[in-house]
């Protein structure tokens, strides 16, 4: 049924596909691809997205068999987990996976207990670290790639590696690895890891004298691109996010950032020491320049940015009044689903928008193109910060059960991708790129991923330091100049332990 | 209950006759034990839940906890967290802004509601409605309220700048929310509209008490509504009046949900409270020191505000107390 399901999202525009796809093989070439190939180690003369499409399918899983060499099937026990998972904006088919999920490991390992609490991307931080605090945590944690550092520097997760779930570290991207490991010692195990694409509405760049197959190919193309939609059409141009405390702001930043040239330690470097602070440099004055460009200047994005998230920009981009957005890949399945919902003239007009959505790889700056390397880890929490006893087997069994190929890749089937690269070799990614439209580009732009600094202080620069700096910028109470040196101070400070 | 402290004891030879020797301290516990035993539980709950924490609360205000170090390996940094602190711009700008929202929220959910209780103190037909009808925003879920005005507020498409531009009354988008200079004020009406129907009950409860013989004998002095208003009802209503602003003044100094919700503080700071700064800096930033540095700050503000408090509800007694 749920394959079904993933089925009745269709390839509804496989030249544009194919297109990108050439064109991801192409930019995949470049001299400056390859360097970022060594940030998340993922060879991009290797990963090409007619590789990612030829091995799909050419590997069976049998997930019980594989994890009945960790914890044995008939084993009984208890696990609680936390996790990040769909929510009501999420596509019904996110939904579905999940349930699936968790009806399969109850079959498989009929024994044991799973209390599992599907917690708000927006909340799990706090009310972790809340729990961790009072000795209250779950046993199992999945986290988003950055937030894993910080429990790891406070010792509130056991270490945990893939052998300890019976698989090799070698299936795993060496830079997601990258993200659970600190002081060399490994806390934690991928699950998904992605990348995310640009997207944009066909239609209204039509309308506004663009060409509307090409997407914008540098950060100043979309300025003017902006700036052309405002005035041609009056609707808004790009979905500029800046809000405080939410991820998506740097998520959609950062890539600007880093493509001309900044950064906020050197994270973006080959060999990153994330002791060289570069939020002050040329590159980054260039980016946050851009966001004032657009905001201020422009009046091209909408002016609701400093309140935003992603979440809300669905709603103008599928009323026809927003032309770009950054986003998953999940967002066409997610466009559908709410098209779907809608009644009427309503409908026929969202449905218009999805037939005009289009993907393409994120802007290039200055110096390069780059993405967030994005995604999410599964922890043991340290047994101290557990509430009750830790049952460390049953842990296993779910973790095994979660970061092997097929789960790992089902899982993540409209927003992500395995975290375990054997999922890419299995039936479920064959299916995946049959039915998920525009998924070749958004794989396509893994070799471009950065990963965000693994620092403990990851969160607090990311989501409360970068987004303050532009908030600063919008609402014009500093100059560009003086928020990159303020933020700059704001992070010496925390590098310096004030 | 107890004859002795019913009636007190004998009193003492040397003393001016008239005057009764109060009892000692022991004494009056003593004879009240049964009455603490009864409130024990109650005590003993408080205790826990409220004076251990406040004394966590201030032993944690003198460590730095930074976010790479477990809460055991705190470093003891005495008062820095209160220097630091106190010495910041960003404190300042704050305490402006809670002090803003604080004061006119207070004020105007208190004007607000005097209007509506001297409307509702009438008798005219329908007046049970508009009671029940002013009294939905207090009663409506206070994060609920603020997603709906977020979205009536919304810059790019909201209902208020929708219906303005289309009266002709503005010829852009309204900017609340993403204005620093607007926000605040669009968060203290929605504020005021939450908060009114409280001071309103409050205030109305308390015109109900005013003396139908007094305002009678006014009229019959040839007292004006005005000076019926000035001479006899609210010098009958103060000490409603003052109950009621101080419990307003505690509520929006400590008020989280709408900030929070409608607009986290932002754009750049412009709608940050004291309140919506200790949750940033404790479970955005983990500074539990300095957020607890902050809480014990505005815990002295909120001691002397109790204390006014507690003396406004027994000012009574003390008039009533025999000489």
């Amino acid at each position: 049924m749920l394959h079904q399901n993933a089925r009745s999202i269709v390839r509804a525009s496989r030249p544009v596909g194919f297109a990108s796809a050439l064109l991801a093989t192409t930019l995949l070439s470049s001299p400056a691809v390859y360097a970022q190939g060594d940030k998340t180690g993922i060879d991009p003369e290797t990963w090409t997205a007619e590789y990612v499409t030829s091995i799909a399918g050419t590997e069976t899983v049998d997930t019980a068999a594989e994890c009945a060499q960790v914890t044995p099937l008939d084993y009984e026990g208890k696990v609680s987990y936390w996790y990040y998972g769909p929510t009501e904006a999420s596509p019904e088919l996110e939904h579905e996976m999940y349930d699936a999920f968790f009806a399969t490991f109850a079959e498989t390992y009929p024994n044991i207990e799973l209390d599992a609490q599907n917690i708000g991307y927006n909340d799990l931080l706090n009310k972790l670290r809340t729990a961790a605090l009072g000795n209250a945590a779950p046993m199992v944690a999945r986290l988003p790639i950055l937030w894993g550092a910080e429990f790891a520097s406070k010792g509130q997760l056991m270490e945990l590696k893939p052998e300890d779930v019976g698989y090799p570290t070698s299936d795993f991207w060496p830079g997601a690895m990258k993200s659970v490991t600190l002081n060399g010692k490994v806390w934690g195990i991928p699950t998904n890891n992605e990348t995310m694409a640009f997207i944009w509405n066909a239609g209204i760049f039509e309308e506004a004298g663009l060409d509307p197959e090409k997407a914008p190919d540098t950060w100043d193309d979309v300025v003017a691109y902006s700036k052309q939609i405002k005035e041609n059409t009056g609707k808004s141009g790009y979905g500029l996010v800046a809000r405080v405390n939410a991820g998506n702001t740097p998520f959609r930043f950062m890539p600007m950032m880093w493509g001309e040239g900044g950064g906020a330690l050197d994270e973006a470097e080959a060999e990153p020491t994330l002791q060289e602070i570069q939020i002050n440099t040329p590159g980054a004055r260039k980016a946050v320049q851009n966001y004032y460009d657009m905001y201020v200047r422009d009046k091209s994005v909408p002016i609701s940015a400093l309140t935003n998230t992603q979440t809300e920009n669905q709603d103008p981009f599928l009323a026809n009044q927003l032309a770009m957005v950054i986003a998953h890949p999940s967002e066409y399945a997610t466009m559908l689903d709410r098209a779907n919902q809608a009644t009427g003239s309503d409908k026929e007009a969202a449905m218009k928008v999805v037939e005009n959505m289009r993907y393409g790889k994120i802007p290039k700056g200055a110096e390069t193109r780059a993405v967030v390397f994005g995604g999410g880890n599964v922890h043991i929490m340290n047994p101290d910060n557990v509430e009750g006893e830790m049952d460390l087997e049953a842990a296993k069994a779910l973790i095994c059960f979660m970061a092997g190929p097929e789960w790992s890749t089902k899982i993540a089937w409209v927003s992500s991708n395995p975290g375990n690269t054997r999922g890419f070799k299995t039936e479920w990614m064959k299916e995946r790129l049959d039915t998920i439209k525009f998924l070749d580009v958004s794989t396509s732009m893994l070799p471009s991923g950065i990963p965000f600094p693994v620092v403990a202080e990851s969160t607090e620069i990311m989501n409360i330091i970068i987004p303050e700096m532009l908030q600063q910028v919008l609402t014009e109470q500093m100059s560009v100049e003086e928020a990159t040196a303020d933020a700059e101070q704001r992070i010496q400070g925390l590098l310096d332990g004030i | 209950m107890n004859d002795t402290v019913a009636n007190g004891p004998e009193p003492d030879s040397d003393r001016p006759a008239g005057r009764r020797a109060r009892p000692g301290l022991l004494a009056r516990i003593w004879a009240g034990r049964w009455d603490y035993m009864y409130i024990a539980p109650a005590l003993i709950v408080m205790l826990l839940v409220i004076a251990y924490p406040i004394y966590y609360t201030v032993v944690l205000s003198f460590f730095k906890t930074p976010p790479s170090l477990a809460m055991s390996d705190r470093i003891f940094v005495g008062m820095d967290n209160y220097v630091t602190l106190l010495k910041s711009k960003n404190f300042h700008q704050v305490t402006i802004n809670t002090f803003v929202w604080t004061v006119w929220s207070t004020f105007f959910a208190v004007v607000l509601g005097f209007g509506a209780a001297l409307v509702l103190n009438r008798e005219f037909i329908g007046r049970g409605i508009l009671r029940g009808v002013l009294l939905i925003p207090y009663v409506i879920s206070a994060v609920a309220a603020s997603y709906v005005w977020r979205w009536i507020y919304h810059s790019d498409f909201g209902v208020l700048g929708s219906i303005l531009f289309r009266m002709g009354f503005i010829e852009d988008k309204l900017n609340l929310l993403d204005n620093v200079d607007r926000v605040l004020p669009a968060l203290i009406v929605v504020n005021v509209w939450k908060e009114f129907p409280f001071a309103m009950i409050m205030i109305l409860a308390g015109l109900q008490t005013v003396p139908e013989q007094l305002l009678r004998a006014a009229r019959v002095d040839g007292a004006s509504p005005l000076n019926q208003f000035l001479h006899v009802t609210l010098p009958h209503l103060k000490g409603v009046l003052i109950i009621t602003v101080l419990l307003l003044f505690v509520a929006n100094l400590n008020h989280f949900t709408i900030p929070w919700i409608m607009t986290g503080g932002g754009p750049a700071g412009a709608s940050d409270i004291w309140i919506t700064q200790i949750y940033q800096i404790a479970f955005g930033r983990i500074r539990f020191g300095i957020a607890s540095a902050y809480s014990v700050i505005l815990f002295i503000v909120m001691v002397v505000i109790g204390y006014f408090y507690v003396k406004a509800l027994t000012a009574g007694d003390d008039r009533r107390r025999p000489s």
